[in-house]
């Protein structure tokens, strides 16, 4: 059980780059996301979301996939993120295929099966909709990217709303642990929909300008669109193969706050359990994390209740802080995937990125987070949390690969 | 992953088959005449309160009252960890919402289907039903779910032997998801009675629904159903390849075909899927007893929970169903291993173990 888990790829495209040096650049400029829906059919045009301005074929065609046939627009993300890992990890066609696959989503191919909801109920004949027949699978998404890329050993797909990606790095790395594979690509994919965005909305919880991750004045959050992949491997193939990790995973932790299907305790029990033991997995202090990769989704509630359990777990020495979700939006079950990949980047560039429109500290807290970039910042271990409907609250802690 | 033991110390099973009541097992096989199986239920308000009841979905009920039988079973014994899967979870909450959205062109919709339809809502509600913080998660990979989330449990009794999971599964038999996936010939076309899908080979099977969750521990009790050996699962294998995979599986368990007792397959009653598990069940399996269930429960992603609900059934009871009988051989003093091949749509291969427990 003292199988050390490392990271030796990873993939990343979101609304602020298709790759992950596009979303680095985007990151240290303080570049974001957030516009108004152009590609998305919805009346709720003038929502801010954090859209990838490219239409489903110019997606199948980045993920030069052009026949592309059955993949909806959460598959197309997927599949060009978790090619970015692979390519970044360089691995074989043999690797490739004896490596597991986990991948996370919210609601699968739901922006197909909304545009064809009757065509797909109704019609029996040929037409755009017969590609996506199952595609209210939320599995069909990972089948089909393993087929693609000729994924054997295992398919799985996890979803737990907006923590999802996290439970997905976390099963991977547990099947590592246990020697049931020795290379799992894990991550999350996540496509905007009317289905979430409506969703959210009918919840109140959308800002209807750029989100303000915990300022006082927050009043919500802004959706996004994205996916990133993580190559996961065990230390003995690593030592094998003579790859150079970009980053070490010390821990992880899983929580649930036993509270309500949409909101988190006030005094958010179950993100200070999933802090907790991300910790304690690892061995490692609050003191040594450098920097906090926060949930941040810019909600009333959520921001409230992952400040408190912060304090509460870092008391007078909170480590920087910042949530990310202003550049890329909330990308829901991609959002642990995704700033997981920031995290890395803030270890390898040691960096932190600036928690963007925040004005003013939230008066049940005494802490607030970064504004501006802090470079040669000295991070060792970065703690990342994703919190979600139905109580799921996940923390990932990441390490230099040194 | 070093072997070590884990047992099931308590069931409940809510299926189109009478089987919330743990004190008899299949007493009278339910019969369907259209090709849609749906599940007997108990009476709701033995299980949750009447003020609480009224906002839950027909599945979250299902879902919540299985895993409180499951936990009664288990003699109360707290989880410090709930594990789920589901194929298409609540499809009926988003097909709601969405018909909603496409009427009203996204207009002032409300919420409640929308809060219901993530496919966590009954890992979550369970966890605040009983209290349990502990580590929770849903897993949705269609054939692969189920298997998935017991995979995962047993991983985590292997760290640490203290814990207890709660591991379950729930899908609905929707109307939404019948009518799209029928268009794909996963259903019979012709109405099909249920207890005679093996008789008349066709495409398709039936669909089906149910919830099962089941207490697993590192430690035995008096209410043990049965041990859990060991799962795998093999994605989109050939015929070749997953038998010398089922070969291997049982090697690794220090078994031989021989050994298995009872072999119960996945086969849905639909030609284009069942060939391989029912040429390995010809080829390996003459011995043992074979048992069937797709037409006890239908077809769906996590039916492979209701054939680990009959396994331990069998086990703990001694007693074989004859309506799940495929074969005739001489009848064993003592039935000791269990072995399950499911299969969902000829591409998802799972095995599950069990022992006496």
């Amino acid at each position: 059980m003292s199988q050390r888990i490392f990271i030796t790829g990873f993939g990343a495209i979101t609304s602020i780059g298709e790759n992950v040096d596009e979303n680095f650049q985007s990151l240290v400029e303080a570049r974001c996301g957030i516009g108004k829906a152009d590609v998305l059919e919805t009346v709720h045009r003038d929502m801010p979301v954090c859209e990838i301005k490219l239409h489903d074929r110019e997606l199948l065609e980045l993920a030069k996939a052009p026949g592309g046939k059955g993949f909806t627009r959460t598959a197309t993300l997927g599949l060009i993120a978790v090619k970015e890992a692979i390519r970044s990890a360089e691995l074989s066609r043999q690797e490739i295929h004896d490596s597991a696959f986990i991948s996370a989503t919210s609601t699968g191919g739901i922006r197909e099966f909304e545009k064809y909801f009757y065509q797909l109920q109704e019609n029996t004949g040929p037409g755009p909709w017969s590609q996506f027949r199952d595609t209210a699978n939320p599995g069909d998404h990972a089948e089909r990217i393993a087929d693609e890329l000729g994924i054997k050993k295992y398919v799985g797909t996890v979803s737990t709303a907006c923590s999802s990606a996290a439970n997905a790095i976390m099963m991977g790395a547990q099947m590592i642990k246990h020697q049931q594979v020795d290379r799992v690509i894990c991550g999350g994919t996540e496509a905007l929909s009317k289905f979430t965005l409506n969703g959210f909305n009918s919840l109140f919880i959308l800002d209807k300008e750029h989100c303000k991750p915990f300022d006082e004045k927050r009043k919500g959050l802004n959706l996004g669109e994205g996916a990133a992949y993580l190559i996961l491997e065990s230390e003995q193939v690593v030592n094998r193969s003579r790859r150079k990790p970009v980053a070490e995973l010390k821990g992880y932790g899983n929580a649930n706050d036993a509270f309500h299907q949409t909101a988190s305790s006030p005094e958010g029990t179950g993100a200070w359990k999933a802090m907790l033991e991300a910790l304690q997995s690892a061995h490692l202090d609050p003191v040594h994390v450098g920097y906090i990769n926060a949930h941040g989704t810019a909600t009333e509630n959520n921001d409230l209740s992952e400040g408190l359990a912060i304090q509460k777990i870092f008391g007078d020495d909170v480590p920087h802080f910042s949530s990310t979700k202003p550049y890329t939006g909330h990308t829901l079950a991609a959002a642990g995937s995704i700033e997981a990949v920031f995290s890395i980047l803030a270890l390898r560039h040691q960096v932190v990125f600036p928690n963007l429109n925040f004005g003013q500290p939230m008066k049940e807290l005494t802490i607030s987070p970064v504004t501006g970039i802090l470079r040669n910042a000295k991070i060792e271990y970065v703690l990342s949390n994703s919190f979600g409907f139905g109580g799921n609250t996940s923390s990932l802690l990441l390490g230099s690969a040194a | 992953m070093e072997k070590k033991s884990y047992f099931v110390n308590g069931v409940g099973v809510i299926s189109p088959q009478y089987t919330f009541d743990n004190t008899v097992f299949l007493p009278q096989p339910q019969e369907y005449e259209n090709t849609i199986l749906k599940c007997v239920v108990p009476d709701f308000k033995a299980y949750i309160q009447p003020v609480q009841l009224r906002r839950l979905s027909r599945l979250l009920r299902i879902g919540l009252s299985a895993a409180i039988t499951c936990l009664r079973d288990a003699k109360d014994e707290a989880p410090t960890g709930i594990i789920t899967s589901t194929g298409y979870g609540f499809l009926d909450d988003t097909a709601k919402f969405l018909t909603e959205l496409l009427q009203q062109d996204e207009k002032q919709l409300t919420p409640t289907h929308f809060m219901q339809s993530t496919y966590n809502a009954l890992g979550g509600l369970v966890a605040s039903h009983i209290q349990c913080t502990g580590y929770n998660t849903t897993y949705v990979s269609k054939g692969f779910a189920f298997e998935t989330a017991l995979c995962d449990a047993l991983m985590r009794l292997n760290e640490d032997a203290s814990q207890h999971f709660l591991v379950g599964s729930y899908d609905e038999a929707d109307a939404t998801q019948f009518a799209v996936n029928s268009k794909a010939g996963y259903y019979r076309a012709e109405p099909t009675n249920n207890l005679k899908l093996f008789e008349r080979p066709a495409a398709g099977s039936l669909q089906g629904e149910g919830a099962a969750f089941f207490f697993i521990s590192a430690h035995k009790t008096e209410q043990t159903w049965c041990s859990i050996k060991d799962t795998r699962m093999m994605y989109a294998p050939g015929e070749e390849e997953l038998t010398s995979a089922l070969i291997d599986f049982l090697l690794v368990n220090l078994l031989s075909a021989e050994d298995v007792d009872i072999f119960i397959n996945g086969a849905s009653g639909d030609v284009d899927h069942d060939g391989i598990i029912n040429r390995i069940g010809e080829r390996f399996f003459t011995k043992s007893e074979q048992l069937r269930f797709k037409h006890l429960c239908g077809e769906y992603c996590t039916a492979s929970s209701f054939a680990l609900w009959m396994g331990a059934s069998v086990l703990k009871k001694q007693q074989i169903p004859g309506i799940a009988r495929m074969n005739c051989v001489p009848e064993k003093a003592s039935l000791k291993n269990v072995l399950i091949v499911n299969q969902y749509g000829g591409r998802d291969y799972t095995f599950i173990l069990l022992e006496r427990g």
